[in-house]
């Protein structure tokens, strides 16, 4: 079997996916919702392709190959669909990359990265990533208008995270040491795309408030998931600053859930992609439908659902976890 | 919480588990049957209740995952206990033109509900919107539990709430029974559901009551639907000459003088008949009644008679005369004669064939070939097959399914029969809208009277063709009419459409292959057959063949169910079928599919209705909604109002509908509150042409359309919008209401007004109080002096 794609004559296998096909002749089409030998249904449409006989618009992904198809995969049509599935999906992403302290820090500290060792009470690892960034013993902060805490998301909610004097208590309890660390500096990536939460409603104050108790009383603002997040990858590649679309979802924000094992889910950062749902059983199940759908996982499922499922996820939704929970 | 009603409070666990488990018994423990048993468990409890839920889980194979996947999917679903009568606000289009939210507003105001309660305090009342009820023609419309109020103004609501309560409280009377004297002749009245809404079922208790009073003991038929459902109840009396006259809109006070006219019980009482016949005209010409405008009994069935004069009749062939329920009589005017002559002389290739050579394309939307869809199932060698009846009819301003199936149940079994043996399907599924009770009820009774005289199930008439056939009922999602997504739903799944290909055709339902049909496709098949290709062909436009039934609604004098030939023009549906826009009104605009369709301005009315044309419009023949829309209906509201009606219908799979269905109703409700800016115009559109490109199935490729078309012929109206006028002034955010100087003082607008935002000043000129003044327009009904007006805010801004 005989297809044309971009111009360029291929013979395909029967049952073969455009995907498949294109990727083996070195075309690469981005994927958010499919996910190589696990069961997906297509919805993202990030993997657009058009069929030039047709005129139309397919997902590549799940679309087999007919004798004589000519596709499209490459053109700034093509591209331009692609790229406003992306900004779509990011108008409903209410949830930063990277926590507004960390990005602000003239010194390159990551805050929230030692923030998070801070509340997990592993005060030798916070004590490296202040080292990594400092030139202890001198601290930083002295002198330094202290941009991290006029950005703190918990400044929204009440009171900022009283980041400075977290800082000197850690440095303090190492005063002694010699070695003076500074091996491992963690860098932000800024020309990374940063998704961004946006501001907090009244009640997502009042939520936040009630139920973010860590002892530094930090939000950990900064995706647990960005490592391997694909929605962010393809972002960057795009080049998009900030979606051209006003910001709004159903989604409870911040509202970070223990799974099971070292396995988290963060709802606000689901794209519904649905590959958690169709790769358990009795586990991930959708809820409502049209705008306000959700992903969600009942408490009582949550035995029945397996870790590797943060592998599949294609956004920082489901991601593992060692640290002590944020949140009860 | 806690709560009084006797359904839900206060029964023991016990008897929940015991319930649930005699429903599981009669229903099974599938997977697929999970939409059936939660209506089940529905009707039994009125809601969801926890504790059932938990029992299907220990009971059957439906797990917690698929449950709550499926629950929260259809909107029929209630996961909370409601009060104990439901009321039923509809939102559909026709609704929507005539001021539903107004009503749904004052319902809430009356009903002292706040916030987001949808249960009044006390429990007696819970509230809904629907879309649509199936009464057109008599909007506003609302339900309260089984009873449906047509012409509800806001201003009514609380007469509407006093009446149902006084009916409550109403105890059947005893009739009485008296010996009664034969009499030839007979009285019809139509019985469809926009018949019933606007009290036919009070006439027909009325006739029975008044004919035993009176002795006279007349034929009383309930025909199907009468097609001019704005001019029910309607009656036609048959006298002993076999004469036929027509009665329109009667009330149960008129049924007297009509019978008493037609018929003499007796000639005790023949001198009365001159005496009578002057109060039958009185009543006739009087004005008072409301919301009816009266004229003489002749002029009155003149209207009716130009009404029907541009119709033909295949589909509702039999109309005003078949009794939708019996048999006989169906089989007496030619029913089952296309099915016996397909069984005994054609074999299933030449049924094919002839529906191929007929031209029929596919009533549900698409206008797909039927004849080609059919050959695509025949050719499959698959020992089982399905054939399904899509009645799910979604469109909130469409009703001629519902019609259909209520008022020709057997002409629609026919034709799934001839289709049935045309394709080599054995099994056949009506899928019917879960808010078509009706419809549901005569479509069984009919199945059964059909299996009595061996028209269905095994050997059909005699023959080696064997067929049968089941109801499924949905269960609110307007996606389901999209045939994947209706499939998944038998299926026991969420109402998420597949990827086609392959297509049902060749793998549908249970993964065999499926043929689905819309109901009124089915139903152009008898005529077909029976009076032959030529006489079919005759019908129609060269690409589109035969009749197509439209639900005439919105701004027009006489509003519907027309079935008019292909071929006939928009304008000649307006004129001389409907009369005209009401009031005088010009027409500015036709909606015609729906909330897949699109406008189609005045100054293009003259275009044919025809699948080719309309899409070449932008538009779409899409079900069949035709709603007229005259200068005082904003353009941009209409695309607004059926965007939203596709965000929340949609079923969240896929980006571009899921999502950018999403943002440009963001837009649109910028532009109706005053707050975008011009390129929010360029936005829309971009998102518009995007969102039909990427769109996984139907209702996302077709939901710009509306939005699109208005933008195409009214783009001057969007950018008024921006500059903050809505000349129609159905933008509330645009508008405020002024009091002028033509005001005598006469304070009824301020008792009217349900918030009190006109103070009480006897001989001034009155003021409204823009702060708490919300714009429901009751004040502006009241005025005599016409002398409350809306004006723009920006105007009154710059001129104050
Ligand atoms: C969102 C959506 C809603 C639909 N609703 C209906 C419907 O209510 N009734 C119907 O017959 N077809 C409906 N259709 C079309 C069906 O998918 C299908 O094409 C049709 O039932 C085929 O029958 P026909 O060929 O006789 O028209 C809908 C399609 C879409 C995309
Ligand atoms: S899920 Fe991806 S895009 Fe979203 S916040 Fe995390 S890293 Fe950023
Ligand atoms: S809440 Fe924590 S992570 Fe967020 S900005 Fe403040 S310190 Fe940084
Ligand atoms: S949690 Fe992840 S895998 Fe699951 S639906 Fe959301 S984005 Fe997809
Ligand atoms: S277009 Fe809309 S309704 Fe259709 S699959 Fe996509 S999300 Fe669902
Ligand atoms: S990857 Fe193909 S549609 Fe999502
Ligand atoms: S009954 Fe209200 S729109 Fe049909």
């Amino acid at each position: 079997m005989q297809i044309l794609i971009n111009g360029k004559t291929v013979t395909a296998q029967e049952g073969e996916t455009i995907l498949k096909i294109a990727e083996r002749i070195g075309y690469s089409i981005p994927t958010l919702c499919y996910a190589d030998g696990a069961k997906h249904k297509s919805s993202c449409m990030v993997c657009a392709v058009k069929n030039t006989q047709n005129g139309q618009i397919i997902p590549s992904c799940s679309t087999v190959a007919t004798d004589g198809m000519q596709l499209d995969t490459e053109s700034d049509e093509i591209q331009q669909i692609r790229l406003m599935s992306l900004e779509l999906l990011l108008s409903d992403h209410r949830a930063d990359c990277e926590a507004p302290c960390s990005m602000v820090c003239p010194k390159g500290l990551d805050v929230e990265r030692m923030l998070s060792f801070y509340d997990a009470e592993d005060y030798q690892a916070a004590y490296d990533v202040i080292a990594g960034a400092f030139q202890l013993p001198e601290v930083g902060c002295d002198s330094c208008k202290a941009p991290c805490e006029k950005a703190c998301r918990r400044g929204t909610v009440d009171e900022p995270v009283a980041i400075r004097k977290i800082i000197h208590e850690v440095v303090d309890l190492f005063a002694d040491k010699t070695d003076l660390g500074g091996k491992d500096k963690f860098n932000i990536d800024k020309k990374l795309f940063q998704s961004k939460l946006g501001r907090f409603s009244d009640d997502e104050k009042e939520r936040l408030k009630e139920t973010v108790t860590t002892k530094s009383s930090c939000l950990h603002c900064a995706c647990s998931g960005k490592s391997d997040c694909k929605l962010r990858e393809y972002s960057s590649a795009a080049g998009i600053k900030r979606t051209r679309y006003g910001l709004s979802s159903t989604l409870p924000v911040m509202q970070k859930e223990h799974v099971t094992g070292n396995l988290w889910f963060e709802q606000a950062k689901c794209v519904r992609c649905g590959l958690c749902v169709y790769n358990s059983t009795n586990g991930f199940t959708f809820k409502d439908r049209g705008f306000g759908m959700q992903v969600v996982i009942p408490t009582e499922n949550k035995g029945n659902v397996s870790e590797k499922l943060a592998q599949l996820c294609p956004s920082g939704a489901l991601y593992f976890s060692t640290k002590t929970p944020v949140e009860k | 919480m806690s709560c009084n009603c006797e359904n839900n409070g206060q029964q023991t666990l016990d008897q929940t588990i015991a319930k649930v488990d005699a429903i599981i018994g009669r229903i099974g423990t599938e997977r697929n049957v999970i939409i059936p048993l939660l209506q089940a468990l529905q009707e039994e409890f009125s809601y969801l209740p926890g504790d059932a839920i938990e029992r299907i889980y220990e009971k059957t194979e439906i797990d917690r995952a698929q449950l709550i996947s499926v629950s929260t999917f259809y909107s029929q679903f209630r996961h909370i206990p409601y009060g104990k009568h439901l009321i039923k606000v509809c939102t559909g289009t026709a609704c929507h033109v005539k001021g539903a939210t107004n009503v749904y507003d004052s319902f809430r105001r009356e009903l002292k509900m706040d916030h987001d309660n949808i249960t009044t305090n006390d429990q007696l009342f819970s509230i809904e919107k629907v879309a649509c009820l199936g009464c057109c023609t008599l909007a506003p419309v609302v339900q309260i539990d089984e009873k449906i109020y047509g012409h509800v103004l806001p201003g009514k609501v609380n007469e509407v709430i006093d009446e149902f309560l006084e009916q409550e409280i109403q105890q059947q009377k005893a009739t009485v029974k008296k010996t009664k004297s034969r009499v030839p002749g007979e009285i019809r009245l139509g019985m469809g559901s926009c018949c019933q809404a606007s009290g036919s079922s009070d006439i027909y208790k009325e006739l029975h009551k008044t004919s035993d009073e009176l002795g006279i003991d007349v034929t009383i038929k309930s025909v199907g639907c009468v097609g001019v459902c704005n001019k029910v109840p309607l009656i036609d009396v048959v006298d002993e000459k076999g004469e036929i006259t027509r009665y329109p809109n009667v009330k149960p006070e008129e049924i007297k003088e009509i019978l008493h006219y037609h018929f003499k019980p007796g000639s005790l009482l023949k001198r009365l008949k001159n005496n009578l016949f002057n109060r039958v005209d009185t009543y006739h010409t009087d004005l008072t009644w409301n919301n009816v405008i009266w004229k003489p009994e002749n002029e009155r069935t003149g209207v009716i008679n130009s009404f029907l004069s541009e119709q033909i009749h295949i589909a509702t062939e039999g109309y005003g005369y078949l009794a939708p329920l019996n048999l006989e009589e169906y089989m007496g005017h030619g029913g089952f004669n296309a099915l016996k002559k397909v069984v005994s002389e054609y074999r299933p290739n030449e049924v094919v064939k002839t529906v191929l050579e007929s031209g029929l394309r596919g009533r549900g939307g698409g206008g797909f070939p039927t004849g080609k869809k059919w050959e695509m199932v025949a050719t499959s060698t698959s020992p089982e097959k399905y054939v399904i009846c899509n009645g799910d009819e979604g469109d909130p301003g469409a009703f001629m399914d519902r019609m259909i199936l209520e008022s020709y149940p057997f002409r629609v079994i026919e034709g799934m029969l001839i289709a049935g043996y045309a394709t080599g399907a054995n099994k056949g599924v009506f899928y019917i809208r879960a808010e078509y009770p009706l419809a549901v009820k005569r479509i069984r009774a009919a199945l059964e009277f059909c299996r009595e005289k061996n028209l269905l199930g095994k050997n059909i008439a005699g023959t080696n063709f064997s067929f049968d056939i089941e109801i499924f009922e949905g269960a609110g999602a307007f996606v389901c009419g999209e045939e994947t997504a209706l499939i998944a739903s038998i299926e026991g799944e969420r109402g998420f459409p597949k990827q086609r290909p392959p297509y049902p055709a060749v793998a549908g339902l249970n993964g065999l292959p499926t043929l689905v049909n819309n109901v009124e496709t089915l139903s152009q098949l008898s005529f077909i057959i029976n009076k032959g290709l030529n006489k079919y062909l005759k019908i129609g436009t060269d690409n589109s063949k035969g009749t197509k039934v439209f639900a005439l609604a919105g701004k027009i004098k006489n509003g519907g169910l027309i079935e008019v030939p292909m071929g006939i023009t928009l304008n000649q549906i307006i004129e001389d079928i409907g009369g005209g826009v009401e009031g005088g009104e010009k027409l500015k605009a036709v909606q015609i599919g729906g909330p897949s369709g699109g406008c189609i301005p005045a100054n293009l009315c003259d275009v044919q209705v025809d699948f080719d044309a309309f899409n070449q419009m932008g538009a779409m023949m899409g079900s069949g909604g035709l709603v007229v829309l005259s200068e005082k209906d904003c353009m941009v509201d209409m695309a607004r109002y059926f965007l939203s009606f596709t965000c929340e219908q949609s079923c969240g799979k896929c980006t571009f509908c899921r999502v950018g269905i999403r943002r440009m109703l963001d837009i649109l409700d910028r532009l109706c509150s005053g707050n975008a800016v011009m390129e929010d115009i360029d936005k829309l559109e971009e998102l518009a042409i995007n969102v039909k490109k990427s769109s996984l199935c139907g209702l996302g490729k077709t939901a710009p359309n509306p939005v699109l078309t208005t933008l195409k012929y009214f783009r001057s109206e969007y950018e008024e919008h921006v500059q903050g006028l809505c000349k129609t002034g159905t933008c509330k955010d645009l508008i405020q209401y002024v009091v002028t100087d033509d005001c005598i003082g006469c304070t009824k607008c301020a008792k009217a007004c349900p918030v009190d935002a006109i103070p009480y000043t006897p001989y001034e000129v009155h003021r409204i109080n823009t702060e708490t003044c919300v714009k429901c327009g009751l004040c502006i009904d009241e005025c005599a002096f016409d002398a409350i007006k809306k004006v723009p805010i920006k105007d009154t801004v710059a001129s104050e």
